[in-house]
């Protein structure tokens, strides 16, 4: 199993090893890469939902909760996903290019043509979900090989809405 | 049966139906069951298990998905209450609350409308009309200036015209918008038509009605509002004011009471206007006058709400008045039973929104499932929820999850106590905007009292990302859950679930110790 963390794109594995009734952490890597990491074990807790954790020996509780493929995980107060991939798989095409719908709304305006080229924060469509717009800006600079929706249009999420060539 | 508290009222009753869903619901059904009245609840399709409905005494299925069919549908409403035995209606806030044609429909079906008279509804609920009265009864307004656009003519050139007299920088209001829809800031002229483009079609997929007007945008300044209170034989007061100046495209983020920014002589004086402005329109109940205070300490009426607001748990928590409970009373026609002098502030109350939204994208609403939900407990903390562990969030509804409001001696310590309750509400399966309220509640721009409605909008949202935690330990964690069985449904130390893969026992997931897993 590899992990990434929140949208980060970072492939993690993590060995475990099982110590007086903990998991401790003895092995990371990142891409491939052996990280050095803090001495941190992992418990279990008698209150569903709940790990205790110990990090350079400070004791926490962490709040988990699996949703599809990823661990939502509460930790001193802030909360994180960190997702779970098979070991080698690719990386979701989310953010390579293809700009996708949030929401399912509706297209109010497309403010760019195939062909153009646009600013890194240019506004590309604007599209209403939940009775607000939302402005689908450009991650990046690059040139827009399609626009697949016209005024008017409903989406549903995950739609490709534009695809943003280099 | 009557409640003992009602009993010789002019106008009494013992059930109340609430035409509304989520956490005012929930808010309004739990005051009715601790003032002795029967609660009854609607519910469209998806709302079958919804925590509204557990927390009637009853509830009404409305047939249908949309909100036309259902939540909006004020002829099946008022039969729900015939059918159901209630003889008052309460509407919550959104939804129906601010027609009145509706609060007229249930006063010719012979039942009691929990809200102030259809007048005062109407004349307040056009931005145009409300602005007239108050200048007629001498509350002072933003200078601005009054534009019928009828179709057919030429929009944009009466509109121009009309924000050249006003000046720049401006605020186009569709008449019929609210809550931050419809409305729209225009810094020079050149944006003059793409805002007005996309206030007309916010106002019109939220409303149904796409008339603008201009004023002039103050900047700089605090919104500021009255609760008022008014029974139905002429007695008004005020609860003092709440801040609602932390706000992110007209959309209140955090709200405090009282505000950092007025002294007694400014609380007193728009206290004064707003029991002014509500008498100007026969009111009756509860019900919100918005200011916006500038800097020299000026105050102009924004509108008024005819209706009970998100945000006033926190006046309640200052005043100790319950203001549901009262909504009740003079409902009922009895009278406030309270006078201006009796109305004073302890300590500080502040409260957060909690939204199914990614800062980190625009604020775009999320949806998921509620995989877990764990609201914090402990003095001076309160949760004004609509949802609960297992809960399904959906396009369909406002993306509001729930209201966190605390209670402390000061406002330092309310700010405190906010983060740390934040810090203890465990959300996980939605995105939520709990974080970037931490940021806030945090920020020394805000701890030190100093935002102003245009603060947010002002910044890059970015500065307010959350401090990073250790991947190692996050990665370590998620590892450790699965290999625990946590995601296994009813996951805990001694459940049929635990069954080791592996080894084939039950229970004790450390039978296999030493051996490791990459």
């Amino acid at each position: 199993m590899e992990w990434s963390v929140g949208e980060t794109s970072e492939r993690y594995t993590a060995k475990l090893t099982d110590t007086e009734g903990a998991l401790a952490l003895t092995g990371l890597t990142s891409d491939g890469v052996e990280q050095a990491h803090s001495e941190i074990s992992v418990a279990r807790d008698n209150q569903p939902g709940r790990l205790l954790v110990e990090v350079n020996g400070q004791a926490q509780f962490a709040h988990v909760a699996k949703v599809g493929d990823s661990w939502w995980i509460h930790l001193n107060g802030r909360i994180h996903v960190v997702n779970g991939h098979e070991t080698g798989s690719a990386d979701s095409d989310a953010g390579e290019g293809g700009l996708t719908a949030p929401m399912p709304g509706t297209i109010l305006e497309v403010q760019v043509k195939e062909g153009q080229r646009v600013r890194e924060g240019q506004t590309l469509l604007v599209m209403e979900a939940m009775k607000m717009e939302h402005r689908i800006q450009a991650p990046r600079a690059g040139e827009v090989l399609a626009v697949n929706f016209a005024t008017g249009d409903r989406v549903d999420m995950g739609d490709t809405l534009v695809e943003l060539g280099e | 049966m009557i409640p003992e508290w009602m009993v010789g009222a002019p106008r009494s009753f013992d059930t109340v139906l609430v035409a509304n869903r989520g956490e005012i619901a929930v808010r309004v059904l739990r005051a009715a069951s601790e003032s002795g009245l029967r609660g009854v609840a609607l519910f469209s399709d998806s709302d079958a298990g919804s925590l509204h409905v557990e927390t009637a005494d009853e509830a009404v299925h409305l047939p249908g998905a949309s909100l036309a069919e259902t939540y909006l549908n004020a002829e099946a409403i008022i039969e729900a209450a015939r059918s159901s035995g209630a003889q008052a209606i309460h509407p919550g806030f959104g939804f129906l609350s601010e027609r009145a044609d509706f609060a007229n429909a249930v006063k010719a079906a012979g039942l009691i409308w929990i809200g102030p008279p259809a007048g005062a509804i109407e004349t307040m609920g056009d931005k145009i009309s409300a602005r007239r009265r108050m200048i007629e009864s001498g509350v002072p307004v933003i200078p601005g200036e009054e534009i019928a656009i009828s179709e057919s003519v030429d929009h944009l050139g009466a509109l121009a015209a009309a924000a050249a007299r006003v000046g720049y920088p401006l605020l186009l209001k569709a008449s019929a918008g609210g809550g931050g829809k419809g409305m729209r800031a225009v810094h020079e002229p050149k944006m003059l038509r793409t805002e007005y483009e996309a206030a007309a079609r916010e106002a019109t997929a939220a409303f149904g009605d796409g008339t603008v007007y201009v004023e002039r945008l103050l900047t700089g300044a605090r919104h500021v509002e009255i609760q008022v209170m008014a029974d139905s034989l002429g007695n008004c007061i005020h609860l003092n004011e709440r801040d609602c100046s932390l706000q992110r495209r007209h959309q209140k983020v955090i709200e405090e009471a009282p505000s950092p920014a007025v002294t007694p002589a400014i609380r007193s004086a728009m206290g004064e206007a707003a029991v002014q402005a509500a008498k100007a329109v026969d009111y009756e109940g509860a019900g919100t006058v918005e200011f916006l205070l500038s800097e020299r300490g000026e105050f102009f009426f924004l509108e008024m709400n005819t209706r009970l607001q998100v945000e006033h748990p926190v006046t309640e928590m200052i005043t100790g008045v319950d203001l549901v409970q009262k909504q009740f009373e003079v409902a009922a026609g009895m009278p406030l039973g309270l006078t201006q002098s009796d109305i004073g502030i302890t300590g500080h109350a502040m409260e957060a929104r909690i939204y199914a939204e990614d800062p980190s994208k625009g604020f775009l609403p999320a949806i998921g499932d509620l995989a877990m939900w764990r609201e914090p407990a402990g003095p001076g903390i309160r949760v004004d929820t609509g949802v609960r562990e297992g809960d399904s969030v959906t396009v369909e509804f406002d993306p509001m999850l729930a209201k966190l409001i605390v209670h402390a001696p000061t406002r330092t310590a309310a700010a405190r106590r906010l983060d740390n309750a934040l810090a203890n509400l465990r959300a996980l399966g939605v995105t939520t905007n709990i974080g970037f309220l931490r940021q806030m509640a945090q920020h020394p721009d805000f701890t030190s009292g100093g935002i102003t409605t245009d603060y947010l909008d002002s910044r890059n949202i970015a500065d307010f990302a959350e401090p990073e935690t250790n991947p190692a330990t996050l990665v370590a964690i998620a590892a450790a859950a699965s290999r625990l069985g946590l995601d296994r449904v009813g996951a805990s130390g001694s459940s049929q679930s635990d069954a080791d893969e592996h080894t084939g026992h039950a229970g004790d997931p450390f039978r296999t110790l030493s051996r490791s897993f990459p």
